[in-house]
């Protein structure tokens, strides 16, 4: 087959949005996003075996305004991730492909990471 | 490996690595509060640790395959696709290696 330079599958710039659509990208999207979390928990791990002071300042990094935005995006793109990954385990398996329900069931996934997220971070600061 | 054996380890790989993210996520916001001392306490414990080990080598095995999918959508020339694959290749077998020889012999 002759290689051409024809735009692939996903025509991201061609179709128009719609919550199946946004939801396919945001699932790739926040896949590589948690690729970045697994480079970070191995940095963490990292810092701890360099001892002590190099961990307070981690600690200190990672208590931080920006340190704190990382881990709450973090943690919202892994229940993303997470939630929009059972939600395609169920097409794999059949079920849920009417647009009704793929649009619900889509603005579940969405709705219940921003709740997952929330109780996460509550709970894992001991706030609750 | 074939293409059917890939999507299917594909998404077993999935459903083991569902619970431990959420586990090490609940984890790391907890540790983030907490000193030095607790969290070398918390990956010396040989449950947490062996845990973390999993969660990166399944982890990345995902990883792989999921980053191999991506490039076939979207990198045309066939030259930079397999690059790519090897360098997620690389990534995926280095990265859960040294953090299992961190975990095992530095903390």
């Amino acid at each position: 087959m002759k290689d051409n330079q024809n735009p692939l599958s996903p025509h991201l710039q061609i179709y128009r949005w719609h919550i199946s659509s946004l939801l396919s990208i945001t699932h790739r999207i926040s896949g590589i996003i948690n690729l970045f979390s697994f480079i970070l928990i191995f940095f963490w791990v990292l810092i701890l075996s360099l001892g002590e002071n190099n961990y307070e300042l981690f600690l200190l990094f990672i208590n931080s305004f920006v340190g704190k935005f990382i881990l709450v995006g973090f943690t919202w793109s892994m229940s993303f991730h997470i939630l929009s990954g059972i939600r395609h385990l169920v097409w794999d398996m059949g079920y849920g492909f009417e647009i009704k329900t793929a649009n619900i069931s889509g603005i579940i996934v969405i709705i219940s990471s921003l709740i997952s997220t929330t109780i996460f971070w509550l709970f894992g600061r001991g706030l609750i | 490996m074939n293409e059917t054996k890939k999507w299917i380890l594909h998404r077993i790989s999935a459903i083991v690595l569902a619970p431990l993210f959420f586990w090490v996520y609940f984890s790391l916001i907890s540790l983030s509060t907490k000193n030095y001392q607790e969290a070398i306490y918390f990956f010396k414990t040989p449950l947490y640790s062996i845990l973390t080990i999993i969660l990166f080598f399944i982890g990345f095995f995902h990883v792989k395959i999921s980053l191999s999918e991506i490039f076939e959508d979207y990198i045309h020339n066939k030259k930079i696709k397999n690059v790519a694959n090897i360098l997620a290749l690389i990534l995926s077998i280095i990265i859960p290696t040294l953090t299992l020889i961190l975990l095992i012999y530095k903390i």
